[in-house]
């Protein structure tokens, strides 16, 4: 076929069409190939007591734009974290298309200001529905790059002066960002679960034949310490599950002084740690004090609640322990006393911590309850919460934002001493300013250290063990919701990939369109003057060579 | 970015055609001349991939970024086979004056062009990601063409017997040039880390350079042979 063709066009007239009709959808199939590519963590989804909190959508495929030039439904604000203020948040999440949001590279390097910002902003989105997609990623230079980008050009805009044709230039040289995020909408995960684990030292038996109590354990009075393993934040993830720890380092240090005849107490110590406290409105409690199975909740000397024992964030604050109660305590009951104890403690052998009490009502027309010992005082059990939070509504309670690590650890064994140190004294009913703690059962970093980084109650089966390791009774359960009226639920996710493609407007593309047909103008006529140029040099070089012949006759001879 | 950009972008290949049109090859019918030394191109990179992949140690470190000038050297050596292939094509396929050393060079460029660019025009350039490297690399074709209409003008001249022996030298001087252009031309771009817009430039610069310098020589001899 081609080689009867003598002209481009003739090919055409062959059987090329047919050829053709193969190749094209060949060529379609291959896909354009894929630009600057980011993983993003979406945000949270959940549901409880029939409220919607965090992001509800997952679908982005909009122009970027930034935080300062979005006007429309058809962007989606790129920013950083530090850059947005809750006004604006609360803008975006009114009108915005969608949010793409970026981690500071260091949380510790910023300023306190700067920090507590952060902080009130992530608790504002977790406080309500947000209708429009929302996603996280984690500080690169590329996507550094492409924000300082998105902010700059409009800035010179605006300087520059606004003749037609400057802002035509403008418009052709501007540089534009499509996004798209290819997220599956979270559908209802059914088998959503709260996991509660719990277990109780049971004294040596040889230590109870010597009680009169005649070996039933179960009818001594019990001191029940629970915490909140928090399994979210803002995003699926949570990075320090400082309290978890602390409930760990007590089981630990506790069960030296169990496993001693001598020194068994006269108190059963039971353990509690139930999934995602605050922002499932302490779901596990609640299911576990209505069960009948679980530890005799008789005799209940009180009940120990601890909530973000540390401040993982802003530490710069003097180390204070607030005791929460919803009454004041009364003279010589229970609560009382240890807070005498705690308070005696800690001003005796740590400077640094001061421990006051609060009282806050426990109110009954919120729809979410603010302390984990609301739970248990509404069934009549003394309780109260140990916590660094003074207020219920600190954005420190959900934060997911971490200072160092060692800083966090040497405050939590202060508070792990004096807290250990304070039951301690309880249940021996021994001087506060004898140490217990002291010399082979001194209360150390790695005590803590090895629970902080636990993620959920059956990842690794790390609580699990622990608990099997040195406590007896020990039972998880699962709260799953309702299938009517669910009292929470969550949504399946996945961390999608955030693609960022540099674009440009359609007017560059006419702009191409007309710079390249000059271009090939002047291709044109330099090969339709290329003849012209031919003989030109070609009379030089005749003039030259006549030169040259003239100049050496041995050349000519040669010739 | 869109279908409309990949226009733009082979818009930019026209050139290719203009050559053919208005340097008198359709005229001669020589399109299927010039899909013959497209074949010819074809056959001699088939070959010198074989060399590559048997013989040469394959450095993966000049791939991130920096110029390893010994690799280069090698690899440019093997480049002597691009020649072979031009003297091949010169040699097989007939034609007369001009138009042979047209066909030759259009052939080769094309044939070049089709397969070194044109999947990445049609993934790359139609994709959703702007990119001035298309536009880019297509400017560089056109600066490719007249590098091989130059090369083949130098292989034929280096072929001819009836050429004067004083310019000898200088032709098997540009052919070298021309062979070695990756080794010397990319390592000063690299050294003096040129933009791509200005290195472009540069290459069109000592194209034209070449492409002038063999034009004299060529003007010279088709004077004398009375082409």
């Amino acid at each position: 076929m081609l080689s009867e063709a003598d002209n481009l066009a003739d090919i055409f007239r062959g059987g090329l069409p047919y050829f053709l009709i193969i190749t094209l959808p060949i060529l379609i199939i291959c896909s354009p190939c894929l630009a600057s590519e980011f993983q993003v963590m979406s945000m949270t989804k959940f549901d409880v007591n029939g409220e919607q909190f965090g992001s509800r959508s997952s679908v982005i495929s909009l122009e970027a734009k930034s935080l300062y030039t979005w006007s429309t439904g058809r962007h989606c604000v790129l920013a950083r974290l530090m850059d947005i203020s809750i006004s604006d948040f609360n803008k975006i999440r009114q009108k915005a298309g969608g949010l793409i949001i970026m981690f500071p590279d260091n949380v510790q390097a910023l300023s306190n200001e700067v920090k507590d910002q952060i902080l009130m902003l992530e608790q504002q989105m977790l406080s309500q529905s947000i209708p429009i997609p929302v996603y996280f990623a984690p500080f690169t230079k590329n996507l550094e790059h492409i924000i300082n980008d998105i902010t700059s050009t409009p800035i010179q805009n605006n300087v520059q002066n606004k003749t037609a044709l400057g802002q035509l230039l403008l418009s052709v040289n501007a540089n534009g960002y499509h996004i798209t995020v290819d997220g599956q909408n979270g559908v209802a995960n059914k088998n959503s679960k709260v996991s509660t684990i719990q277990g109780e030292f049971v004294p040596n038996p040889f230590a109870m034949q010597q009680l009169e109590t005649g070996g039933d354990s179960n009818i001594l009075p019990l001191i029940l310490i629970t915490a909140n393993l928090k399994t979210f934040g803002i995003i699926n993830d949570y990075p320090l599950n400082a309290d978890t720890a602390v409930l760990m380092a007590l089981i630990e240090i506790f069960s030296k002084l169990h496993t001693t005849v001598s020194t068994t107490p006269k108190y059963r110590l039971g353990f509690l740690l139930s999934d995602s406290g605050l922002l499932l409105n302490f779901q596990g409690s609640k299911k576990w004090i209505e069960m009948d199975d679980n530890l005799a909740l008789r005799n209940v000397e009180f009940v120990l609640c601890l909530d973000t024992i540390t401040r993982s964030l802003d530490s710069n604050q003097p180390n204070v322990l607030y005791m929460h109660v919803s009454k004041p305590p009364k003279e010589k009951t229970s609560i009382s006393n240890y807070f005498k104890l705690l308070k005696s403690i800690a001003g005796h052998h740590n400077k640094n911590l001061t421990v006051e009490g609060i009282h806050k009502k426990i109110n009954l027309a919120d729809s979410k309850l603010s302390w984990e010992h609301e739970r248990f005082c509404m069934k009549r059990f003394p309780a109260f919460t140990l916590s660094s939070a003074k207020s219920p509504v600190s954005p420190l309670r959900t934060t997911m934002f971490k200072d160092n690590e060692s800083y966090i650890i040497e405050h939590l064994v202060i508070s792990v001493k004096n807290i250990a140190e304070s039951l301690a004294c309880y249940m021996y009913k021994i001087d506060p300013f004898s140490e217990v703690f002291e010399g082979h059962a001194a209360i150390i970093e790695d005590n803590i250290r090895p629970y902080l980084g636990i993620k959920a109650t059956l990842q690794n089966n790390d609580i699990k063990d622990g608990f099997e390791k040195y406590l007896k009774n020990v039972k998880i359960f699962f709260d799953k919701p309702d299938e009517r009226e669910p009292d929470f639920m969550f949504y399946s996710s996945n961390n999608p990939k955030l693609n960022i493609y540099r674009v440009k407007p359609a007017i560059f593309d006419l702009f191409l369109t007309f710079a390249i047909s000059v271009y090939l103008f002047g291709v044109y006529f330099a090969i339709h003057f290329f003849p012209r140029f031919y003989s030109l040099i070609s009379n030089s070089t005749n003039i030259y060579i006549r030169c040259f012949i003239k100049s050496s006759p041995n050349a000519l001879k040669r010739k | 970015m869109t279908l409309y950009h990949f226009g733009n972008c082979v818009a930019l290949l026209l050139p290719y055609y203009f050559t053919y049109k208005y340097s008198g090859l359709s005229e001669y019918g020589a399109f299927w001349k010039c899909v013959q030394a497209g074949c010819i191109y074809i056959f001699t990179q088939l070959c010198k991939m074989l060399v590559l992949a048997t013989f040469f140690y394959s450095d993966s470190s000049s791939s991130n970024g920096e110029f390893n000038f010994f690799a280069e050297i090698l690899r440019c050596s093997v480049d002597i086979a691009d020649l072979l292939g031009f003297a091949l094509i010169l040699s097989r396929i007939p034609g007369k004056g001009h138009s042979k050393l047209i066909t030759a060079g259009l052939g080769w460029a094309t044939a070049e062009v089709i397969l070194s660019r044109g999947i990445m025009l049609w993934v790359g350039a139609r994709g959703t990601e702007f990119s001035w490297i298309y536009i880019q690399k297509c400017l560089e074709s056109n600066v490719m063409l007249v590098q091989h209409l130059s090369t083949a003008t130098l292989i034929w001249l280096f072929t001819r017997h009836d050429l004067n022996k004083a310019l000898k030298p200088l032709v098997s001087i540009l052919l070298v040039v021309t062979i070695f252009k990756g080794v010397w031309l990319e390592g000063l771009l690299h050294i003096l880390s040129i933009g791509p817009w200005t290195s472009i430039a540069v290459k069109a610069l000592v194209a034209a350079i070449i492409g002038f310098c063999s034009l004299n020589i060529y003007a010279c001899l088709a004077q004398q042979i009375g082409i």
